[in-house]
């Protein structure tokens, strides 16, 4: 492992001046890492990023004036030699998927920044991207299909009588049973009936896979 | 009973009679009156009237007979003595001819020989001689003959005391009745003429009192129409004007009801938006608080901490330095599960989507139930009020499946943009319920449900049979969020001041 000559210089962003002295606290054994400024709002942060052309810069996400996620690009701009490591109170999947897609390399919530932030610099100045562990099932979670609907053919739709498919698709539209019956002068029991016989032949076990189901065919269409 | 059995055929024919004038409108009804008794008027008229005529020509008739048969045997009393029966003739034939009623004249000799008569050509009829003697004692007599030219009154008159014979004077009907006829047409034109203008009359007698009835019937149907906008004019100072008064008066009443309900309606619903915005403003606020300030200065004590025990050489210090990141560790989590569930930052930072989805993940990992989720809300970020409203919304129909769908399997949760509206449905396959005695008053989540889709003018549809689960549908419509933002920032605007 090479270590580099110079010292790596690194911006703290974040609105919290008791968290950034305990950032510093925490980097002030290790002398190849310097930190050479601090930033309290997401202006401040655009200013002396554009000024400083830190190597890293570890940004919370919550300012006050200008929320994090919303710089991001902006500072990849001012600064693109930049690696922005994301160090947040934020633990949620979403967060980190934004952050991720804005162009943050690196992304640690704040209550395993103690251990966790030695480790991810490492890892960002070798050019990895760092995920605190306890980040990445939520991420993958989120990139897995939730739950595979039972491939139903083209066939089994054309086996349904009319009837059937007419209830399906005001079900899928999201038509109330109540509605559904008054619309083709049924019965909501027998719209019930209808509709557990055609979702049975279709091999489909809920409504939300109904719905996929309608939009695979093309039986209903989105707005936008 | 037999009373009954003989009385139902009358009762046949008036429910009969009933179906089809009972079905005609007033107007007709009362036209009908009109008319009815117009032409049973005047059919009574015209027959006592040509009765009445007919007895007194009768009698007319019968005296010009006696006259004429008295005034021909006087005349012919000495020509018959001189038994100038040439002279007779004349007289008789000039006698018939002045009166055009007079049919013959012939004078019978008391052997029963008829003398003089004013046949023509045809000859005496057969019988008529002997048709009509005249009783004994009698000065003079009338009877009514049956002749093949109508009836004629035969009077006979003695000529002489009798010892002349008897002279028999034929007065026809032929006139009368032509005279009758003549009368009876006359007076049935004159009564069809009055009648023709009194069905005019009545018909705009109808029709005009009918009006006033047609106009408050279509109001009252407006009324409950809900248009309370409606004015009937008070026709004329009767009953029916009188009527039109309540009505107005009723209507007036009923509006004003509407108004001090429509507007109890607006206050208690700016009162419950206010109370709801002030609840989420509050939550929002110490959410944030927490996960701010609270939870920053718990990740610097962290960091702290992790300084003095890699900077201490004590084991004891460390030790115990480890045992407090430990537990401010523990704290920070807690701190943030809070925060999360006053109100997860999420949904105003990234939108209802991301808040949505680590609800459910959080909820099936705290449940142990799969949620089936399609949610397709595009690009475009709601407004905030929707947004939290469906939030709450999506929160409360899972805490609802969790604690009241027994054996549910599967969880299903559709949430879509439309071209108008968001609809949102969250359906289980638990034991479910008789949605029908639903008291809301006694659910305060699905009132709390329906409130807040009601708030942003939207609906709230649960659907539920027992042994069939639940369905909850909400429609939030997207075209009146601006109405809906300038309602609340006046109401906010107290809140800051």
């Amino acid at each position: 492992m090479s270590r580099p000559r110079q010292p790596l210089r690194i911006l703290i962003a974040d609105d919290h001046a008791i968290l950034r002295a305990g950032l510093r606290a925490l980097l002030n054994p290790y002398p190849h890492y310097q930190v050479v400024g601090e930033a309290e709002t997401a202006r401040q942060t655009l200013e002396q990023v554009q000024k400083l052309q830190p190597d890293i810069l570890l940004l919370d996400l919550n300012l006050p004036d200008v929320h994090g996620l919303e710089i991001l690009g902006q500072i990849r701009h001012l600064s693109p030699k930049t690696r922005i490591l994301v160090l947040t109170m934020y633990t949620d999947p979403a967060y980190l998927q934004q952050a991720l897609k804005a162009g943050a390399v690196g992304y640690i919530p704040k209550h395993a920044a103690d251990t966790e932030l030695l480790t991810a610099l490492q890892a960002v100045v070798r050019g990895e991207v760092y995920i605190h562990s306890s980040m990445t099932r939520g991420l993958l979670e989120n990139l897995l299909p939730q739950q595979p609907d039972a491939e139903s053919s083209q066939d089994a739709w054309e086996q349904l009588s009319p009837r059937e498919q007419e209830v399906l698709r005001l079900v899928a539209m999201g038509y109330t049973s109540g509605e559904i019956a008054r619309r083709l002068h049924l019965s909501p029991k027998t719209v019930d009936t209808y509709r557990s016989r055609g979702m049975e032949k279709l091999g489909l076990r809920t409504r939300a896979a109904l719905v996929r189901f309608a939009l695979r065919k093309g039986l209903l269409r989105l707005e936008e | 009973m037999c009373v009954l059995e003989r009385l139902s055929p009358l009762r046949r024919f008036w429910d009969r009679f009933w179906r089809y004038a009972g079905g005609v409108s007033v107007r007709m009804k009362i036209f009908g009156i009109v008319l009815g008794s117009a032409l049973l008027l005047s059919a009574a008229f015209i027959y006592q009237a040509r009765q009445t005529f007919y007895r007194l020509m009768e009698s007319e008739l019968r005296q010009l007979g006696l006259s004429i048969a008295r005034d021909v045997a006087a005349r012919s009393t000495d020509l018959l003595l001189i038994n100038d029966l040439y002279a007779v003739h004349t007289l008789l034939r000039d006698t018939r001819n002045s009166f055009p009623d007079v049919r013959y004249i012939f004078i019978i000799s008391p052997e029963g020989e008829v003398l003089v008569h004013t046949f023509g050509p045809e000859g005496f009829p057969k019988g008529l001689r002997t048709s009509h003697p005249l009783p004994p004692g009698r000065t003079s007599d009338v009877t009514v003959l049956r002749t093949n030219e109508g009836w004629v009154w035969d009077v006979v008159v003695p000529v002489f005391e009798g010892r002349l014979g008897e002279v028999h004077v034929g007065i026809s009907d032929v006139r009368l009745q032509e005279t009758l006829r003549l009368l009876t047409w006359q007076m049935g034109v004159a009564l069809a003429a009055v009648l023709a203008i009194g069905m005019l009359v009545s018909s705009l007698l109808t029709w005009v009192l009918s009006r006033p009835i047609r106009l408050l019937s279509e109001a009252t149907q407006a009324v409950a129409r809900g248009n309370l906008d409606v004015y009937v004019q008070p026709w004329a100072e009767d009953e029916l004007g009188a009527l039109a008064r309540a009505f107005n008066h009723m209507v007036q009443e009923l509006r004003r009801m509407d108004e001090l309900r429509r507007e109890r309606e607006m206050l208690r619903r700016q009162l419950l938006e206010r109370v709801i915005q002030a609840q989420e403003d509050e939550r929002r606020a110490i959410s944030r608080e927490l996960h701010d300030s609270t939870s920053q200065a718990l990740s610097s004590l962290l960091m702290g901490l992790r300084t003095l025990m890699d900077s201490c050489d004590r084991a004891s210090v460390k030790q115990r330095a480890q045992y407090l990141h430990q537990v401010t560790t523990h704290i920070l989590e807690e701190v943030h599960r809070l925060a999360a569930r006053l109100r997860p930052m999420l949904l105003d930072d990234l939108g209802l989507e991301a808040a949505l989805s680590r609800y459910i993940r959080e909820w099936q990992q705290h449940t142990g139930l799969m949620v089936d989720a399609v949610i397709h809300l595009g690009e475009r970020r709601l407004p905030p009020a929707v947004e939290t409203a469906l939030y709450r919304i999506v929160q409360e129909a899972l805490t609802n499946v969790a604690r009241h769908a027994r054996g549910a399997t599967q969880v299903s949760l559709v949430l879509e943009r439309r071209k108008e509206e968001i609809s949102l449905i969250v359906e289980d396959d638990g034991s479910g319920f008789d949605a029908q005695s639903v008291d809301y008053t006694r659910h305060l989540g699905l009132l709390g449900m329906r409130e807040r889709a009601e708030l942003l003018g939207g609906s709230f549809t649960l659907e539920s049979t027992p042994g069939r689960g639940t369905t909850i549908f909400v429609r939030i419509p997207l075209g009146e969020e601006k109405n809906h933002v300038a309602s609340q920032t006046t109401l906010a605007h107290p809140h800051r001041g």
